[in-house]
Protein backbone atom coordinates (compact mmCIF):
# COMPACT_ATOMS: atom_id res chain seq x y z
CA UNK A 1 0.00 0.00 0.00
CA UNK A 2 2.89 2.37 0.58
CA UNK A 3 5.23 3.34 -1.94
CA UNK A 4 8.28 2.10 -0.01
CA UNK A 5 12.00 2.95 -1.38
CA UNK A 6 13.82 0.47 -3.21
CA UNK A 7 14.99 -2.49 -0.82
CA UNK A 8 18.33 -1.84 0.39
CA UNK A 9 20.72 -3.78 -1.86
CA UNK A 10 23.77 -3.30 0.39
CA UNK A 11 22.61 -7.11 2.07
CA UNK A 12 23.49 -9.25 -1.55
CA UNK A 13 26.11 -7.10 -2.95
CA UNK A 14 29.34 -6.93 -1.27
CA UNK A 15 30.33 -3.64 -3.24
CA UNK A 16 27.93 -1.89 -1.80
CA UNK A 17 29.69 -0.23 1.37
CA UNK A 18 26.98 1.01 2.98
CA UNK A 19 24.11 -1.19 4.75
CA UNK A 20 21.08 0.82 5.11
CA UNK A 21 18.08 0.34 7.68
CA UNK A 22 14.92 1.39 6.66
CA UNK A 23 12.90 2.27 9.13
CA UNK A 24 9.02 3.16 9.42
CA UNK A 25 7.63 6.30 11.52
CA UNK A 26 3.78 5.77 13.03
CA UNK A 27 2.45 8.09 10.46
CA UNK A 28 4.02 6.18 8.15
CA UNK A 29 6.90 8.01 6.99
CA UNK A 30 10.03 5.75 6.06
CA UNK A 31 13.89 6.52 6.53
CA UNK A 32 16.95 5.21 5.73
CA UNK A 33 19.87 5.00 8.11
CA UNK A 34 22.92 3.96 7.54
CA UNK A 35 23.90 0.53 9.57
CA UNK A 36 26.72 2.38 11.89
CA UNK A 37 24.30 5.06 12.89
CA UNK A 38 21.40 2.81 13.66
CA UNK A 39 23.68 0.49 16.11
CA UNK A 40 23.51 3.89 18.40
CA UNK A 41 20.33 2.39 19.31
CA UNK A 42 20.11 -0.58 21.36
CA UNK A 43 16.34 -1.56 20.37
CA UNK A 44 17.34 -1.04 16.52
CA UNK A 45 20.32 -3.13 16.96
CA UNK A 46 18.63 -5.75 18.54
CA UNK A 47 16.19 -5.97 15.84
CA UNK A 48 19.30 -5.81 13.03
CA UNK A 49 20.62 -8.98 14.84
CA UNK A 50 17.37 -10.90 15.03
CA UNK A 51 17.96 -9.87 10.71
CA UNK A 52 14.69 -7.47 9.93
CA UNK A 53 16.28 -6.71 7.06
CA UNK A 54 15.26 -5.82 3.84
CA UNK A 55 11.59 -4.67 5.55
CA UNK A 56 11.34 -1.11 7.31
CA UNK A 57 11.84 -1.88 11.21
CA UNK A 58 8.03 -0.05 12.26
CA UNK A 59 8.56 2.57 15.36
CA UNK A 60 4.90 2.62 15.96
CA UNK A 61 6.27 5.01 19.15
CA UNK A 62 7.80 7.73 16.79
CA UNK A 63 6.63 10.00 14.68
CA UNK A 64 7.91 11.01 11.48
CA UNK A 65 8.77 14.05 12.23
CA UNK A 66 10.74 12.97 15.56
CA UNK A 67 12.31 9.88 13.59
CA UNK A 68 13.95 12.07 10.94
CA UNK A 69 15.65 14.40 13.93
CA UNK A 70 16.51 11.22 15.97
CA UNK A 71 18.33 9.87 12.54
CA UNK A 72 20.45 12.92 12.30
CA UNK A 73 21.65 12.50 15.41
CA UNK A 74 22.44 9.40 15.30
CA UNK A 75 23.90 9.81 12.24
CA UNK A 76 25.77 12.83 13.31
CA UNK A 77 27.00 10.82 15.95
CA UNK A 78 28.46 7.50 13.80
CA UNK A 79 30.81 10.20 11.87
CA UNK A 80 33.77 9.33 11.81
CA UNK A 81 36.62 12.04 12.57
CA UNK A 82 34.40 14.71 14.38
CA UNK A 83 35.61 16.13 17.42
CA UNK A 84 34.43 16.46 20.51
CA UNK A 85 34.33 20.02 20.70
CA UNK A 86 31.89 20.29 17.71
CA UNK A 87 29.96 17.35 18.43
CA UNK A 88 29.59 19.29 21.78
CA UNK A 89 28.36 22.03 19.45
CA UNK A 90 26.74 20.48 17.26
CA UNK A 91 24.48 19.08 20.26
CA UNK A 92 23.93 21.92 21.72
CA UNK A 93 22.41 23.12 18.13
CA UNK A 94 20.32 20.07 17.93
CA UNK A 95 18.04 20.26 21.54
CA UNK A 96 17.94 24.20 20.89
CA UNK A 97 14.53 23.83 20.44
CA UNK A 98 10.74 24.36 21.97
CA UNK A 99 10.34 22.36 25.21
CA UNK A 100 7.80 20.32 23.63
CA UNK A 101 10.43 19.03 21.55
CA UNK A 102 13.03 17.89 23.80
CA UNK A 103 10.08 15.92 25.69
CA UNK A 104 9.80 14.17 21.92
CA UNK A 105 13.32 13.56 21.95
CA UNK A 106 13.65 12.08 25.47
CA UNK A 107 10.58 9.78 24.74
CA UNK A 108 12.06 8.46 21.60
CA UNK A 109 15.53 7.94 23.19
CA UNK A 110 13.69 6.05 25.96
CA UNK A 111 11.79 4.26 23.41
CA UNK A 112 14.96 3.64 20.93
CA UNK A 113 17.37 2.83 23.93
CA UNK A 114 20.02 5.88 22.61
CA UNK A 115 22.31 6.72 25.34
CA UNK A 116 23.88 9.43 23.82
CA UNK A 117 20.29 10.90 23.29
CA UNK A 118 18.87 9.81 26.63
CA UNK A 119 21.81 11.66 28.55
CA UNK A 120 21.75 15.25 26.33
CA UNK A 121 18.45 15.21 26.72
CA UNK A 122 18.03 14.61 30.29
CA UNK A 123 20.49 17.07 30.95
CA UNK A 124 18.57 19.59 28.71
CA UNK A 125 15.80 18.85 31.45
CA UNK A 126 17.64 19.25 34.33
CA UNK A 127 19.14 22.76 33.51
CA UNK A 128 15.51 23.73 32.59
CA UNK A 129 14.62 22.66 36.06
CA UNK A 130 18.01 24.29 38.45
CA UNK A 131 17.62 27.09 39.65
CA UNK A 132 13.51 27.70 39.48
CA UNK A 133 11.54 27.67 42.73
CA UNK A 134 9.14 24.62 43.12
CA UNK A 135 6.31 27.44 41.72
CA UNK A 136 8.67 28.30 38.80
CA UNK A 137 9.28 24.50 38.30
CA UNK A 138 5.60 23.73 38.49
CA UNK A 139 4.51 26.33 35.56
CA UNK A 140 7.09 25.60 33.28
CA UNK A 141 6.13 22.42 32.91
CA UNK A 142 2.38 22.79 33.41
CA UNK A 143 2.36 20.73 36.21
CA UNK A 144 -0.56 20.40 39.14
CA UNK A 145 1.23 19.99 42.81
CA UNK A 146 -1.99 18.34 44.74
CA UNK A 147 -0.08 18.58 48.57
CA UNK A 148 -2.45 18.19 51.62
CA UNK A 149 -2.62 21.76 53.75
CA UNK A 150 0.12 19.63 56.08
CA UNK A 151 2.90 18.51 52.85
CA UNK A 152 2.10 22.08 51.66
CA UNK A 153 3.39 23.56 55.48
CA UNK A 154 6.23 21.52 55.03
CA UNK A 155 7.23 22.02 51.41
CA UNK A 156 7.06 25.99 52.38
CA UNK A 157 9.21 25.71 55.18
CA UNK A 158 11.77 23.36 53.61
CA UNK A 159 12.33 25.96 50.70
CA UNK A 160 12.48 29.03 52.91
CA UNK A 161 15.03 27.28 54.56
CA UNK A 162 16.80 26.66 51.55
CA UNK A 163 16.18 29.97 50.22
CA UNK A 164 17.34 31.42 53.07
CA UNK B 1 -3.23 9.09 -8.59
CA UNK B 2 -2.14 10.68 -5.77
CA UNK B 3 0.51 8.38 -3.91
CA UNK B 4 -0.37 7.70 -0.15
CA UNK B 5 2.65 9.70 0.77
CA UNK B 6 1.85 12.93 -0.74
CA UNK B 7 -1.76 12.76 1.15
CA UNK B 8 0.11 11.85 4.64
CA UNK B 9 2.30 14.91 3.34
CA UNK B 10 -0.47 17.03 2.68
CA UNK B 11 -2.19 16.40 6.21
CA UNK B 12 1.15 16.63 7.63
CA UNK B 13 1.81 19.78 6.36
CA UNK B 14 -2.04 21.11 7.77
CA UNK B 15 -1.46 19.51 10.86
CA UNK B 16 2.12 21.00 11.20
CA UNK B 17 0.28 24.99 11.05
CA UNK B 18 -1.92 23.35 14.03
CA UNK B 19 0.76 22.62 16.25
CA UNK B 20 3.19 25.38 15.24
CA UNK B 21 0.29 27.65 16.73
CA UNK B 22 0.01 25.56 19.56
CA UNK B 23 4.19 26.01 20.10
CA UNK B 24 3.74 29.92 20.40
CA UNK B 25 1.88 29.33 23.60
CA UNK B 26 4.93 26.71 24.94
CA UNK B 27 7.62 30.36 24.32
CA UNK B 28 5.85 32.03 27.14
CA UNK B 29 7.40 29.49 28.99
CA UNK B 30 4.53 27.60 29.66
CA UNK B 31 2.50 25.60 27.57
CA UNK B 32 -0.46 23.04 26.64
CA UNK B 33 1.02 21.33 24.40
CA UNK B 34 -1.73 20.20 21.51
CA UNK B 35 -0.96 16.99 20.81
CA UNK B 36 -2.24 17.14 17.21
CA UNK B 37 0.62 15.59 15.06
CA UNK B 38 -0.12 12.32 16.35
CA UNK B 39 -1.39 10.19 13.18
CA UNK B 40 -2.80 6.68 13.79
CA UNK B 41 -1.80 4.31 10.94
CA UNK B 42 -4.89 3.72 9.41
CA UNK B 43 -4.71 6.54 7.68
CA UNK B 44 -7.56 8.09 9.19
CA UNK B 45 -6.29 11.17 10.73
CA UNK B 46 -6.76 11.73 14.22
CA UNK B 47 -5.97 14.96 16.31
CA UNK B 48 -5.55 14.66 20.12
CA UNK B 49 -7.57 17.91 21.50
CA UNK B 50 -6.34 16.76 25.10
CA UNK B 51 -4.76 19.90 26.57
CA UNK B 52 -2.49 17.93 28.78
CA UNK B 53 1.04 18.79 29.67
CA UNK B 54 3.14 16.37 28.79
CA UNK B 55 5.49 16.36 31.40
CA UNK B 56 2.92 15.17 33.81
CA UNK B 57 2.99 12.20 31.95
CA UNK B 58 6.62 11.47 31.70
CA UNK B 59 7.55 7.74 31.88
CA UNK B 60 8.70 7.35 35.61
CA UNK B 61 12.21 5.95 35.49
CA UNK B 62 13.06 9.29 32.99
CA UNK B 63 11.85 11.63 35.99
CA UNK B 64 13.61 10.08 37.91
CA UNK B 65 17.03 9.75 35.84
CA UNK B 66 16.61 13.62 35.48
CA UNK B 67 15.88 14.45 39.03
CA UNK B 68 19.45 12.13 40.08
CA UNK B 69 20.90 13.80 38.08
CA UNK B 70 19.99 17.05 39.95
CA UNK B 71 20.71 15.65 43.23
CA UNK B 72 24.17 14.53 41.99
CA UNK B 73 25.17 18.10 39.96
CA UNK B 74 23.98 19.62 42.94
CA UNK B 75 25.67 18.50 45.67
CA UNK B 76 27.06 21.37 47.75
CA UNK B 77 25.25 24.64 48.67
CA UNK B 78 24.02 26.81 47.84
CA UNK B 79 23.03 25.10 44.57
CA UNK B 80 21.27 21.78 46.29
CA UNK B 81 18.37 24.05 46.92
CA UNK B 82 17.72 23.11 43.91
CA UNK B 83 16.95 19.53 45.18
CA UNK B 84 14.78 20.98 47.61
CA UNK B 85 12.70 22.95 45.16
CA UNK B 86 12.26 19.43 43.18
CA UNK B 87 10.80 18.15 46.04
CA UNK B 88 8.13 20.79 46.61
CA UNK B 89 6.82 20.49 42.97
CA UNK B 90 4.33 17.70 43.59
CA UNK B 91 3.50 14.42 45.10
CA UNK B 92 5.41 12.56 43.01
CA UNK B 93 8.44 14.22 42.20
CA UNK B 94 8.78 14.46 46.31
CA UNK B 95 8.29 10.90 46.84
CA UNK B 96 11.08 10.13 43.94
CA UNK B 97 13.21 12.90 45.49
CA UNK B 98 13.34 11.99 49.16
CA UNK B 99 14.09 8.59 48.00
CA UNK B 100 17.38 9.70 45.79
CA UNK B 101 17.90 11.63 48.93
CA UNK B 102 20.09 10.10 51.57
CA UNK B 103 20.85 11.07 55.06
CA UNK B 104 23.87 12.82 56.39
CA UNK B 105 25.39 9.76 57.80
CA UNK B 106 25.30 7.86 54.56
CA UNK B 107 25.98 11.06 52.09
CA UNK B 108 28.02 13.93 54.62
CA UNK B 109 25.29 15.97 53.20
CA UNK B 110 22.45 18.34 54.71
CA UNK B 111 19.91 18.72 52.42
CA UNK B 112 16.21 18.99 53.97
CA UNK B 113 15.83 20.71 57.50
CA UNK B 114 15.43 17.62 58.38
CA UNK B 115 19.07 16.62 58.11
CA UNK B 116 19.77 18.63 60.92
CA UNK B 117 18.11 16.35 63.24
CA UNK B 118 19.76 13.63 61.88
CA UNK B 119 22.75 11.75 62.91
CA UNK B 120 26.27 13.11 61.05
CA UNK B 121 28.51 11.09 58.74
CA UNK B 122 30.03 8.47 59.89
CA UNK B 123 33.65 8.93 58.87
CA UNK B 124 34.27 12.57 59.13
CA UNK B 125 33.49 15.36 60.33
CA UNK B 126 30.92 17.91 59.30
CA UNK B 127 31.89 21.48 59.68
CA UNK B 128 29.93 24.05 60.47
CA UNK B 129 30.54 27.55 62.45
CA UNK B 130 28.19 29.73 64.72
CA UNK B 131 27.92 33.61 64.67
CA UNK B 132 26.66 35.12 67.95
CA UNK B 133 25.31 38.82 67.82
CA UNK B 134 25.19 40.39 70.78
CA UNK B 135 23.07 43.03 69.94
CA UNK B 136 20.04 40.73 69.62
CA UNK B 137 21.21 37.60 71.78
CA UNK B 138 20.86 35.36 68.84
CA UNK B 139 23.17 32.71 67.36
CA UNK B 140 23.39 31.55 63.60
CA UNK B 141 24.66 27.95 62.89
CA UNK B 142 25.69 27.56 59.34
CA UNK B 143 27.07 25.27 57.14
CA UNK B 144 30.79 25.94 55.94
CA UNK B 145 31.18 25.64 52.28
CA UNK B 146 34.81 25.87 51.92
CA UNK B 147 37.57 25.21 53.70
CA UNK B 148 39.13 28.42 54.36
CA UNK B 149 37.49 29.91 57.76
CA UNK B 150 35.70 32.65 55.98
CA UNK B 151 32.05 33.55 56.66
CA UNK B 152 30.94 32.20 53.66
CA UNK B 153 28.10 30.04 54.76
CA UNK B 154 24.46 28.43 54.52
CA UNK B 155 22.35 28.83 57.50
CA UNK B 156 21.13 26.18 59.23
CA UNK B 157 19.55 27.11 62.68
CA UNK B 158 19.25 29.93 64.90
CA UNK B 159 18.99 30.19 69.13
CA UNK B 160 18.11 33.57 70.65
CA UNK B 161 18.66 33.54 74.58
CA UNK B 162 15.66 34.15 76.66
CA UNK B 163 16.71 35.18 80.47
CA UNK B 164 13.58 34.16 82.58
CA UNK B 165 14.05 34.69 86.53
CA UNK B 166 15.64 31.38 87.18
CA UNK B 167 16.62 29.97 84.61
CA UNK B 168 17.88 30.70 80.84
CA UNK B 169 15.97 29.21 77.62
CA UNK B 170 17.68 29.34 74.03
CA UNK B 171 14.97 29.18 71.53
CA UNK B 172 15.86 27.14 68.28
CA UNK B 173 14.74 27.59 65.31
CA UNK B 174 14.93 26.72 61.42
CA UNK B 175 13.91 30.76 60.98
CA UNK B 176 15.54 33.44 61.84
CA UNK B 177 13.10 36.07 61.52
CA UNK B 178 10.50 33.58 63.71
CA UNK B 179 12.08 32.55 66.62
CA UNK B 180 8.76 32.21 68.39
CA UNK B 181 7.82 28.43 69.85
CA UNK B 182 4.35 28.31 68.22
CA UNK B 183 6.24 28.76 64.78
CA UNK B 184 5.94 25.56 62.62
CA UNK B 185 9.89 26.87 62.27
CA UNK B 186 10.06 25.70 66.46
CA UNK B 187 13.22 22.89 66.25
CA UNK B 188 13.32 22.96 69.53
CA UNK B 189 15.16 24.61 73.15
CA UNK B 190 18.60 24.89 75.43
CA UNK B 191 17.66 25.51 78.98
CA UNK B 192 20.24 26.25 82.27
CA UNK B 193 19.71 25.97 85.70
CA UNK B 194 19.50 28.96 87.88
CA UNK B 195 23.69 28.26 88.36
CA UNK B 196 24.15 27.79 84.38
CA UNK B 197 26.25 24.44 85.53
CA UNK B 198 23.76 22.04 84.30
CA UNK B 199 21.55 22.22 81.16
CA UNK B 200 19.07 20.44 79.09
CA UNK B 201 18.35 20.51 75.36
CA UNK B 202 14.31 19.81 74.65
CA UNK B 203 13.60 18.04 70.94
CA UNK B 204 10.23 19.54 69.77
CA UNK B 205 9.28 16.16 68.74
CA UNK B 206 10.01 12.45 69.86
CA UNK B 207 13.54 10.85 68.98
CA UNK B 208 11.89 8.58 66.71
CA UNK B 209 9.08 10.73 65.22
CA UNK B 210 8.72 9.61 61.82
CA UNK B 211 11.03 6.67 62.09
CA UNK B 212 9.66 3.32 61.11
CA UNK B 213 11.12 -0.17 60.19
CA UNK B 214 10.74 -1.87 57.06
CA UNK B 215 10.03 -5.01 56.29
CA UNK B 216 12.62 -5.37 53.83
CA UNK B 217 15.83 -3.98 52.66
CA UNK B 218 14.35 -2.14 50.04
CA UNK B 219 15.02 1.62 50.23
CA UNK B 220 11.74 2.49 49.17
CA UNK B 221 8.92 2.70 51.39
CA UNK B 222 5.85 2.87 49.98
CA UNK B 223 2.58 3.48 52.29
CA UNK B 224 3.01 4.38 55.65
CA UNK B 225 0.91 4.78 58.81
CA UNK B 226 2.04 5.80 62.20
CA UNK B 227 1.34 4.00 65.07
CA UNK B 228 1.37 6.05 67.89
CA UNK B 229 -1.20 8.84 68.77
CA UNK B 230 -1.09 12.20 67.37
CA UNK B 231 2.29 13.70 68.65
CA UNK B 232 2.07 17.37 70.04
CA UNK B 233 4.70 19.59 69.49
CA UNK B 234 6.35 19.30 73.48
CA UNK B 235 9.75 19.44 74.84
CA UNK B 236 11.42 16.02 74.48
CA UNK B 237 14.45 15.80 76.31
CA UNK B 238 17.28 14.78 74.10
CA UNK B 239 20.97 16.39 76.05
CA UNK B 240 21.79 16.73 79.29
CA UNK B 241 24.91 18.60 79.73
CA UNK B 242 26.38 19.33 82.65
CA UNK B 243 29.43 21.36 84.01
CA UNK B 244 31.94 20.88 86.84
CA UNK B 245 35.34 22.24 87.94
CA UNK B 246 37.94 19.98 87.41
CA UNK B 247 40.58 19.40 90.49
CA UNK B 248 42.73 22.51 89.84
CA UNK B 249 39.61 24.62 89.92
CA UNK B 250 39.28 27.23 88.16
CA UNK B 251 43.01 27.41 86.76
CA UNK B 252 42.24 24.26 84.74
CA UNK B 253 39.91 22.72 82.07
CA UNK B 254 36.61 22.64 82.98
CA UNK B 255 34.80 19.12 82.79
CA UNK B 256 32.17 18.50 80.79
CA UNK B 257 29.64 15.83 80.00
CA UNK B 258 26.73 15.25 78.02
CA UNK B 259 23.99 12.44 77.91
CA UNK B 260 22.37 11.67 75.09
CA UNK B 261 18.61 10.70 75.91
CA UNK B 262 17.65 8.83 72.78
CA UNK B 263 21.22 7.26 71.50
CA UNK B 264 22.32 4.44 72.84
CA UNK B 265 26.26 3.81 73.55
CA UNK B 266 26.02 0.80 71.18
CA UNK B 267 25.73 3.62 68.58
CA UNK B 268 29.37 3.58 68.22
CA UNK B 269 30.20 0.26 68.77
CA UNK B 270 31.06 -1.63 65.35
CA UNK B 271 27.52 -1.82 63.73
CA UNK B 272 25.73 0.26 66.25
CA UNK B 273 22.97 2.43 65.11
CA UNK B 274 21.29 5.59 66.37
CA UNK B 275 17.92 6.66 65.63
CA UNK B 276 17.09 8.56 62.77
CA UNK B 277 14.28 11.21 62.36
CA UNK B 278 12.92 11.14 58.53
CA UNK B 279 10.39 13.88 59.02
CA UNK B 280 9.05 16.92 60.81
CA UNK B 281 5.37 15.84 62.57
CA UNK B 282 3.28 18.33 62.24
CA UNK B 283 1.20 18.75 65.64
CA UNK B 284 -1.81 19.61 64.23
CA UNK B 285 -2.63 16.77 62.20
CA UNK B 286 -4.81 13.95 63.26
CA UNK B 287 -3.82 11.35 60.98
CA UNK B 288 0.50 11.40 59.73
CA UNK B 289 0.90 11.65 56.10
CA UNK B 290 0.97 8.72 54.14
CA UNK B 291 5.08 9.39 53.29
CA UNK B 292 7.83 8.71 55.12
CA UNK B 293 11.21 7.88 54.17
CA UNK B 294 13.30 5.87 55.93
CA UNK B 295 16.82 6.13 54.93
CA UNK B 296 19.25 4.37 57.31
CA UNK B 297 19.29 0.58 56.13
CA UNK B 298 21.15 -0.17 58.93
CA UNK B 299 19.00 1.03 61.67
CA UNK B 300 15.87 -0.72 60.32
CA UNK B 301 17.04 -4.11 59.73
CA UNK B 302 19.16 -3.91 63.48
CA UNK B 303 15.66 -2.90 64.90
CA UNK B 304 13.90 -5.49 63.16
CA UNK B 305 15.93 -7.91 64.42
CA UNK B 306 15.92 -7.00 67.89
CA UNK B 307 12.71 -5.92 67.86
CA UNK B 308 13.28 -3.39 69.95
CA UNK B 309 11.15 0.03 69.79
CA UNK B 310 14.12 2.79 68.49
CA UNK B 311 13.15 5.29 71.35
CA UNK B 312 14.01 3.57 74.43
CA UNK B 313 17.46 2.36 74.55
CA UNK B 314 17.84 -0.58 76.76
CA UNK B 315 21.84 -0.48 77.17
CA UNK B 316 22.34 2.80 78.33
CA UNK B 317 22.93 6.09 77.13
CA UNK B 318 25.54 7.63 75.16
CA UNK B 319 27.99 9.90 77.18
CA UNK B 320 29.78 12.26 75.77
CA UNK B 321 32.90 14.21 77.83
CA UNK B 322 35.39 15.93 76.77
CA UNK B 323 38.74 15.34 76.11
CA UNK B 324 41.41 16.35 78.60
CA UNK B 325 43.76 18.87 77.13
CA UNK B 326 47.53 18.09 77.88
CA UNK B 327 49.67 20.45 79.48
CA UNK B 328 51.75 22.23 77.42
CA UNK B 329 54.99 22.86 79.34
CA UNK B 330 57.04 25.02 77.36
CA UNK B 331 53.86 27.28 76.13
CA UNK B 332 52.71 27.17 79.73
CA UNK B 333 49.11 26.64 78.72
CA UNK B 334 46.75 23.48 78.32
CA UNK B 335 46.60 22.01 74.68
CA UNK B 336 44.21 20.33 72.49
CA UNK B 337 44.68 19.53 69.15
CA UNK B 338 41.69 21.34 66.98
CA UNK B 339 43.53 20.41 63.64
CA UNK B 340 43.54 24.14 61.97
CA UNK B 341 39.86 24.88 63.12
CA UNK B 342 39.67 26.61 66.60
CA UNK B 343 42.64 29.72 66.66
CA UNK B 344 41.79 31.59 69.62
CA UNK B 345 42.70 30.00 73.08
CA UNK B 346 39.54 29.67 74.90
CA UNK B 347 37.96 28.74 77.66
CA UNK B 348 35.20 27.86 75.85
CA UNK B 349 36.96 25.71 73.52
CA UNK B 350 36.25 21.58 73.46
CA UNK B 351 36.12 18.13 72.45
CA UNK B 352 33.72 16.16 72.95
CA UNK B 353 34.51 11.72 72.73
CA UNK B 354 32.51 9.28 73.88
CA UNK B 355 33.09 8.05 77.70
CA UNK B 356 33.92 4.55 78.20
CA UNK B 357 31.49 2.54 79.59
CA UNK B 358 30.54 3.00 82.95
CA UNK B 359 32.19 0.46 85.55
CA UNK B 360 34.58 -0.33 82.38
CA UNK B 361 38.41 1.16 82.63
CA UNK B 362 39.65 1.65 79.84
CA UNK B 363 41.22 4.76 77.93
CA UNK B 364 39.02 7.63 76.34
CA UNK B 365 38.00 7.32 73.21
CA UNK B 366 40.23 9.33 70.58
CA UNK B 367 37.49 9.62 67.79
CA UNK B 368 36.18 13.05 68.35
CA UNK B 369 32.35 13.99 68.09
CA UNK B 370 31.31 17.55 68.49
CA UNK B 371 34.42 19.90 68.66
CA UNK B 372 33.77 23.79 69.47
CA UNK B 373 36.07 26.87 69.56
CA UNK B 374 36.69 30.24 68.93
CA UNK B 375 38.59 31.80 65.89
CA UNK B 376 37.42 35.27 65.86
CA UNK B 377 35.37 37.82 68.20
CA UNK B 378 31.97 36.18 67.56
CA UNK B 379 33.01 33.49 65.03
CA UNK B 380 33.34 30.36 66.59
CA UNK B 381 33.71 26.56 64.62
CA UNK B 382 31.86 23.88 65.31
CA UNK B 383 32.35 19.99 63.99
CA UNK B 384 30.63 17.32 64.33
CA UNK B 385 29.56 13.75 63.12
CA UNK B 386 27.74 10.57 63.79
CA UNK B 387 25.88 9.77 66.42
CA UNK B 388 24.67 13.42 67.16
CA UNK B 389 22.77 15.38 64.99
CA UNK B 390 23.70 19.48 63.85
CA UNK B 391 20.73 20.26 66.55
CA UNK B 392 22.14 18.51 69.64
CA UNK B 393 25.59 19.99 68.41
CA UNK B 394 24.18 23.10 68.32
CA UNK B 395 22.50 22.65 71.50
CA UNK B 396 25.62 21.39 73.45
CA UNK B 397 27.83 24.46 71.82
CA UNK B 398 24.95 27.14 73.11
CA UNK B 399 25.63 25.90 77.15
CA UNK B 400 29.28 26.46 76.51
CA UNK B 401 28.80 30.06 75.99
CA UNK B 402 25.90 30.24 79.05
CA UNK B 403 27.94 28.35 81.60
CA UNK B 404 29.71 30.42 84.34
CA UNK B 405 31.78 27.64 85.18
CA UNK B 406 35.41 28.38 85.11
CA UNK B 407 35.25 31.79 83.13
CA UNK B 408 38.46 34.13 82.99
Amino acid sequence: MSSSPPPSSAAASPSCPKKMIALRSSDGETFEIEEAAALQSKTLENMIDEDCAGTPIPLPNVTGKILAKVVEFCSKHAEPGVDDESLRAWDAEFVNVEQATVFDYILAANFLEIPTLLNLTCNVVADMIRGKTPDEIRKFFNIKSIFSPEEEEEVRRENHWAFE
Amino acid sequence: MASFKSIIQDVKDEIGNISRKGFDHVKFGYGLRSRSHRVVQDSSVVVDALKQSCWASMPPELLRDVLMRIEKSESTWPPRKNVVACAGVCRNWREIMKEIVKTPEVSGKLTFPISLKQPGPRDSLLQCYIKRNRSNQTYYLYLSLDQALNEDGKFLLAARKLRRPTCTDYIISLNPDDMSKGSSTYIGKLRSNFLGTKFTAFDAQPPSAGSRVMKSRSTRLVNFKQVSPKVPAGNYPAVHISYELNVLGSRGPRRMQCVLDAIPASSIEPGGVAPTQTEFMSSTLDTFPSFSFFRSKSTRVENLESGRPMSAPKDGMLVLKNKSPRWHEQLQCWCLNFHGRVTVASVKNFQLVASPEQGVAGTEHENVILQFGKVGKDVFTMDYQYPISAFQSFAICLSSFDTRIACE
